[in-house]
C-alpha cells in the first residue's frame, strides 16, 4: 500500500512539470497582457514597455520559463501583478474560504443524498422513489448561479433571514489564525461569530451542494439496488438478523464504494461550481480570485493557481483510490 | 396450400424484436420521455417561429427607460427590462441562441469524438494508447474550466464559444464509442462478417458503428443540456457571446443579477427558460438511457 502511494506520488513529478509548461504557454498565449490590463487599451507604447520590462516580460520566452521554473522549485510562485502581494500569500487567504465552502457543500450533499438514495432504493418504484428521481433530474437542470440567485432572493431579500454576501458580517471582528473561519471562531471561542459564519455559509453551501446532492442520491440508489439482490443480504436475512443491522452492516456499507468515487469526481465540479457560486455571494475564495486573474491577465496568479489546483485534483483522486482499499478489503494495490 | 401452411399463417408468430424497436417501445411507455419531448418541442417551436410568436422584436423598445422596470402586467406578461424592451419577446428569441449553441457545440464535440473513438477502438495498439492518454488528460480538467480557458484564449465570438464548449465533450464521446466498439469487435456477427471477407472500413461503418452508437446518442442528448448550462454560465461570468444584440438567457440574467431586489422578473424568466430547456434534454436523455441500457432496468 505504502509503495503504491509512493509510486503514485512519484508519477506526479512529470505530470506537474508538463503541466507547468502547458500553463505557462497558455497564459502567454492569451490575447492582451498584464500591461494592457493595468493601463487600459489606450496606454502608450512606452508605458507598456516599461511595465513589461519591470515584470521581465521583455525577455525571450524560454528565459522567462526557466526563471519561473527555478522560482517554483524554491516554492516561490511569484507576485500578483495587480496587488503586488506574493501569490502564495494570496492563496493562503483565499484557499481556506473555498475549502470551507466546498466541505460544507459536500457535507450537505452527502448527509442529504445518501439517506435519500438509500430510502429510494428500499422503496423501489414507490412514490418516494419516483419523486426523488424526478427531483434529482430537476436538481441537475438548475444552473448553479441561478439557484444561488433564487435562494438569495428568497432568504436574503424577501425574508431577510440570511446574509447575502461575504463570509462574515463586516461589523464583526474575528481573529484569523487559520483563515478557516469556522475553525477560527472555535479557536478564539467566539460563539456569536461562529453562528454568524454558519449563517453566511448556509446559502452558498446549499447552492453549490445541490448538483452533487442529486448525483450522490442517484448513485446511492443504484448501488443500493445492486447490493439488495446480493446473496449475502439474503443469507443475513435468513439467519434472522434485524432489518436495521442488515441495512447498516450489509447493505449501506457495501453500497458506499461508488459513492466515494463520485465524491472524488466532484472535486473538479465543485471547483468550477465555486467560481459561479462565489461570484453570486461575493465569497472571497479562489474562484473569484482566478476569475479576476483571467480578466486582469495576472500571469503569476493564473500560473500558480492552475498548477496548484491540478495538484489538488490529483491528490484527491489518490486519496479516493486509497480509501477504496479501506472500504473494500478485496481491493489491494500492487 | 397445405394444412400445415394454413395453420402456420394463423399462428401469431411474434416478430423478432431488435434493439431499436425494443428501445422505442420502452421510450414510448416512459412518461418522462413524453414530458421531455413535449418541453423540447415547445422550445423548438419558440426558436423556429420566434418572429411570429414574440409580440415584439428582441431589441424593440416598447416602454420607457426605467431604473426600476415594471414587472409582469396583462400587456407585458413577463414585464419590461430597464431599456423598456419586452422580456417575453427577448426570452422567446433567446431560445434560438441556446438551442443553436447546444446543437452546434454537441455536433462539433460529437464529430471529433466519434472519429477519435472509432480510430482508437478499431485500430487499438499504440494509436489507441496515445489518443486515450490525451483524452484522459482532457477529462482531468473540469469541462467548464476548460471552456473558460478556451474562450479566454480564442475570444468571445459565438462560434468560438460553441467550439470551446464542444471541445469539452470530445473525450466523453471518444471514450464512450471506443468502449462500445471494443465490446462489439469480438462479437460473433463481426467475426461472421469478417469471415465472408467484408473489408475493414465497411466492417466498421456498416456492422460495428450502428451497434455501438446507442450510448453515444444518449450522451449527446445529455451533452446538449450541459452545453446550454455552460453557455449560460459563461455569460454569467461575462465570458458569453460579445454581440450585445444577442438575447442570450444567461447574459440577460447576469446583466440583471444586481436588480434582483426590485426587479426579480428580469432574473427569473430567463433563468427558468434555461432550467426548462435543460430539463427537457435531461428527461429525454434519461429516458433514452433507460430504454437502451438493459442493465438499468429492473
Amino acid at each position: 500500500m505504502l509503495r503504491y502511494v509512493a509510486k503514485r506520488l512519484l508519477l506526479l513529478v512529470p505530470v506537474l512539470i508538463g503541466l507547468s509548461i502547458l500553463v505557462f504557454a497558455y497564459v502567454r498565449a492569451l490575447p492582451g497582457g498584464p500591461a494592457i490590463a493595468l493601463l487600459g487599451e489606450r496606454a502608450t507604447q512606452e508605458s507598456v514597455e516599461a511595465i513589461n520590462r519591470e515584470l521581465g516580460l521583455d525577455q525571450p520566452i524560454f528565459v522567462q520559463y526557466l526563471r519561473y521554473a527555478g522560482n517554483l522549485i524554491q516554492g516561490d510562485f511569484g507576485s500578483s501583478v495587480l496587488s503586488r502581494r506574493p501569490v502564495v500569500e494570496e492563496l493562503l487567504d483565499r484557499f481556506p474560504a473555498t475549502v470551507e465552502l466546498g466541505f460544507a457543500a459536500i457535507l450537505f450533499a452527502v448527509l442529504a443524498g445518501v439517506p435519500l438514495g438509500f430510502i429510494a432504493a428500499k422503496r423501489y418504484q414507490g412514490v418516494l422513489d419516483n419523486a426523488s428521481l424526478v427531483a434529482s433530474l430537476i436538481g441537475i437542470s438548475f444552473p448553479v448561479f441561478f439557484l444561488a440567485l433564487i435562494m438569495k432572493y428568497i432568504f436574503a431579500v424577501r425574508l431577510g433571514w440570511l446574509p447575502s454576501i461575504g463570509r462574515l458580517d463586516i461589523t464583526r471582528s474575528l481573529e484569523h489564525p487559520t483563515n478557516f473561519y469556522l475553525l477560527d471562531a472555535v479557536i478564539v471561542g467566539d460563539w456569536a461569530a461562529f453562528v454568524d459564519v454558519v449563517k453566511h455559509l448556509l446559502m452558498p453551501a446549499i447552492a453549490l451542494g445541490t448538483i452533487p446532492l442529486a448525483i450522490i442520491a442517484r448513485i446511492t440508489r443504484a448501488a443500493t439496488l445492486d447490493v439488495l439482490s446480493e446473496d449475502y443480504v439474503r443469507t443475513a436475512r435468513a439467519k434472522g438478523l434485524t432489518t436495521a443491522v442488515i441495512d447498516r452492516r450489509h447493505i449501506l456499507k457495501n453500497s458506499l464504494l461508488p459513492v466515494v468515487t463520485v465524491i472524488g469526481l466532484q472535486t473538479g465540479l465543485l471547483l468550477t461550481g465555486a467560481i459561479l457560486t462565489e461570484t453570486v455571494f461575493a465569497w472571497p475564495g479562489v474562484g473569484t480570485w482566478m476569475l479576476n486573474a483571467i480578466n486582469n491577465r495576472d500571469y503569476a496568479v493564473l500560473q500558480g493557481g492552475i498548477v496548484f489546483f491540478a495538484f489538488l485534483v490529483v491528490v484527491v483522486n489518490l486519496l479516493v483510490d486509497v480509501s477504496y482499499a479501506f472500504l473494500n478489503p478485496r481491493i489491494r494495490y500492487q | 396450400m397445405s394444412i400445415a401452411e394454413a395453420e402456420a399463417a394463423q399462428l401469431s408468430v411474434e416478430q423478432p424484436s431488435g434493439l431499436w424497436s425494443d428501445a422505442w417501445r420502452r421510450v414510448r411507455r416512459n412518461p418522462a420521455a413524453w414530458v421531455g419531448a413535449g418541453l423540447l418541442l415547445f422550445f423548438v417551436i419558440c426558436a423556429v417561429f420566434a418572429p411570429l410568436l414574440a409580440p415584439y422584436g428582441p431589441q424593440e423598445t416598447v416602454g420607457s427607460l426605467a431604473a426600476v422596470p415594471p414587472g409582469p402586467t396583462a400587456e407585458y406578461p413577463f414585464g419590461l427590462d430597464e431599456q423598456g424592451r419586452d422580456v417575453l419577446s427577448r426570452v422567446i428569441y433567446g431560445a434560438r441562441l441556446s438551442l443553436l449553441v447546444g446543437l452546434v457545440s454537441v455536433a462539433i464535440g460529437l464529430s471529433l469524438g466519434l472519429v477519435l473513438g472509432a480510430v482508437s477502438g478499431y485500430f487499438g495498439g499504440r494509436v489507441d494508447g496515445v489518443i486515450m492518454r490525451f483524452m484522459d488528460l482532457m477529462l482531468s480538467i473540469p469541462g467548464f474550466l476548460l471552456a473558460i480557458g478556451l474562450v479566454t484564449l480564442l475570444g468571445r465570438g459565438l462560434f468560438q464559444i460553441m467550439f470551446a464548449i464542444g471541445i469539452t465533450t470530445v473525450p466523453i464521446f471518444a471514450r464512450l464509442l471506443r468502449g462500445s466498439i471494443l465490446a462489439q469487435r469480438e462479437a460473433d456477427y463481426v467475426l461472421a462478417a469478417r469471415s465472408v471477407g467484408t473489408p475493414g472500413f465497411r466492417l466498421l461503418t456498416v456492422h460495428i458503428l450502428p451497434n455501438s452508437i446507442a450510448p453515444v446518442i444518449v450522451q449527446a442528448t445529455l451533452a446538449m443540456a450541459t452545453a446550454i448550462i455552460d453557455v449560460a454560465g459563461l455569460s454569467f461570468l461575462g465570458l458569453g457571446p460579445n454581440d450585445p444584440s444577442l438575447p442570450e438567457w444567461g447574459k440577460f440574467l447576469a446583466e440583471n443579477a444586481a436588480r434582483l431586489q426590485n426587479s426579480a422578473h428580469l432574473v427569473f424568466f430567463p433563468g427558468f427558460a434555461v432550467v426548462f430547456s435543460v430539463l427537457a434534454f435531461n428527461l429525454l436523455g434519461d429516458a433514452l438511457r433507460e430504454a437502451i441500457d438493459p442493465k438499468l432496468r429492473a
